[in-house]
């Protein structure tokens, strides 16, 4: 099935994301208005893939992992790097799930091999 | 004993991701989108490149003998680390992308090479858990 | 480490078949678990290589995609910039269907043919200063590889749940039932030998009495 694409992030972001077609931009102003238009996003049946900026989740914070946690298959949901600062957090989420589900010991391990 | 129960429960989970029906390469190459529907009722998607890598590798003749997805038989008995190919068709593919000769209607294949497998065929092979 | 029967069990025979038929339930179930969890290790270790494939290209492209709109808003203007892409067409779809991986549902995403040209794009090649149409450009490129990516990580999530639910499971199995089962198993088979010896002892001694008193 066909979806459209949505984009939170600051006005440079989004404008870049909308000259490439997507078709949901959102600037985000503050955490209580971006919440509300994430939350739509996520229950729109046209929207398949959100993209939102790292700086804005984590300005978001426990609302926005509950969302997830809470989260059906779609839409896919990914964090990005903004325009400004390209920011990306230093603790990455996906490296403490590895740890967390396989154990610290295998991830030296594959590290190293 | 709750233990019990969830165990009842996850054995009858175990190959619930295999379909009803497999589809012949051939029919999956002809198909705008090929696909095979899931046991527990829902779709599962080959992606194009593994058709095509597929397509490459078998010759023409044998595309409807060879069935999607490719089954990686998963028996306790064989001892953990081994894994099987049933069918002559998708023995021979499998032995061809590993690069070993396979004859007859079987093939085993070990833990290193179920992951090659896995990594060049992610969509179009799956795992099945032999009850036994 | 002794693992202690908590099961009320009467000694019988018929308990004892039971019980043996349990044991063997909970092992093959436990072997068979311990397949699926090998199998999702597999699963998750090749799609976190690819992850970190996927964010080294995604990320770079996003950069370049980054630097074309600085570009473009010093030689445009950003207003300008933000309201061409207010016009823009902006229509794209991404394709998604799902996948399965052992119990789990993933989604798949494809993007078709996301590089479009000026005029799908949706302004006049002649009116539009190349750098505006190098944004777009740029930006394309890394929508297809942030789609890539972001199929990557949601399955990635889903993998690494199921396989903290089977480890869980295979250790419930280890170091819970079948420990129990196999407790009240021998506690069973010694009672049984007990009783049988019980058993063989008085009937011993009823012959005595029996041979002594005619």
């Amino acid at each position: 099935m066909s979806y459209k694409v949505a984009v939170i992030g600051d006005a440079d972001t989004v404008t870049g994301f909308a000259l490439s077609g997507v078709s949901y931009t959102y600037v985000h102003a503050d955490k209580d208005r971006t919440l509300a238009k994430l939350a739509e996003f996520m229950v729109s049946e046209e929207v398949g893939l959100v993209f939102i900026t790292h700086r804005i989740a984590e300005e978001i914070g426990a609302e926005f992992r509950r969302m997830m946690r809470a989260k059906k298959l779609l839409p896919v949901v990914l964090r990005i790097p903004d325009f400004k600062t390209g920011y990306i957090p230093v603790v990455d989420e996906l490296y403490e799930l590895i740890k967390r589900t396989v154990g610290a010991e295998i991830v030296v391990r594959a590290e190293e091999g | 004993m709750n233990v019990d129960r969830v165990l009842k429960f996850e054995l009858s989970r175990l190959n619930v991701h295999l379909p009803e029906r497999r589809i012949s390469l051939k029919e999956a190459l002809e198909s705008t989108k090929p696909q095979v529907a899931t046991r527990d009722g829902s779709i599962h998607r080959f992606k194009r490149e593994e058709l095509d890598l597929l397509a490459k590798t078998v010759p023409e003749a044998d595309w409807g003998r060879l069935h999607l997805p490719i089954l990686i038989a998963l028996d306790p008995k064989l001892g953990r680390g081994v894994a099987r190919i049933t069918g002559g068709a998708e023995a021979k593919v499998v032995g061809q992308i590993l690069g070993k000769k396979s004859t007859g209607e079987e093939l085993l294949i070990y833990r290193p090479e179920v992951a090659v497998v896995r990594r060049k065929l992610p969509t179009t092979t799956q795992y099945f858990f032999v009850p036994g | 480490m002794a693992a202690v029967a908590t099961e009320v069990v009467t000694p019988t025979r018929m308990e004892l078949l039971k019980l043996k038929h349990r044991v063997n339930l909970a092992q093959r179930g436990h072997d068979l678990l311990k397949e699926k969890m090998d199998a999702l290790i597999i699963e998750f270790f090749e799609v976190l290589r690819r992850i970190g494939e996927a964010r080294k290209s995604a990320l770079k492209q996003l950069s370049l995609a980054y630097r074309a709109l600085s570009v473009c808003s010093a030689v445009m203007g950003t207003i300008e910039t933000r309201q061409a892409s207010r016009e823009a067409k902006r229509e794209l779809e991404v394709e998604i269907s799902t996948r399965h991986i052992m119990g789990i549902v993933v989604p798949t995403l494809e993007v078709e043919r996301v590089e479009r040209d000026a005029l799908t794009r949706g302004y006049s090649l002649h009116t539009t200063p190349s750098v505006l149409d190098e944004v777009s450009k740029e930006f394309e490129k890394a929508l297809g590889l942030l789609v890539k990516l972001a199929e990557l990580e949601e399955s990635a999530r889903a993998i690494a749940r199921e396989l903290e639910r089977t480890k869980r499971r295979v250790n419930a199995l280890e170091y819970i039932l079948i420990p129990r089962l196999k407790a009240a198993l021998k506690f069973i088979e010694m009672r049984l030998d007990e009783m049988e010896r019980e058993n063989f002892s008085r009937l011993k001694r009823i012959k005595a009495m029996l041979e002594a008193g005619a």
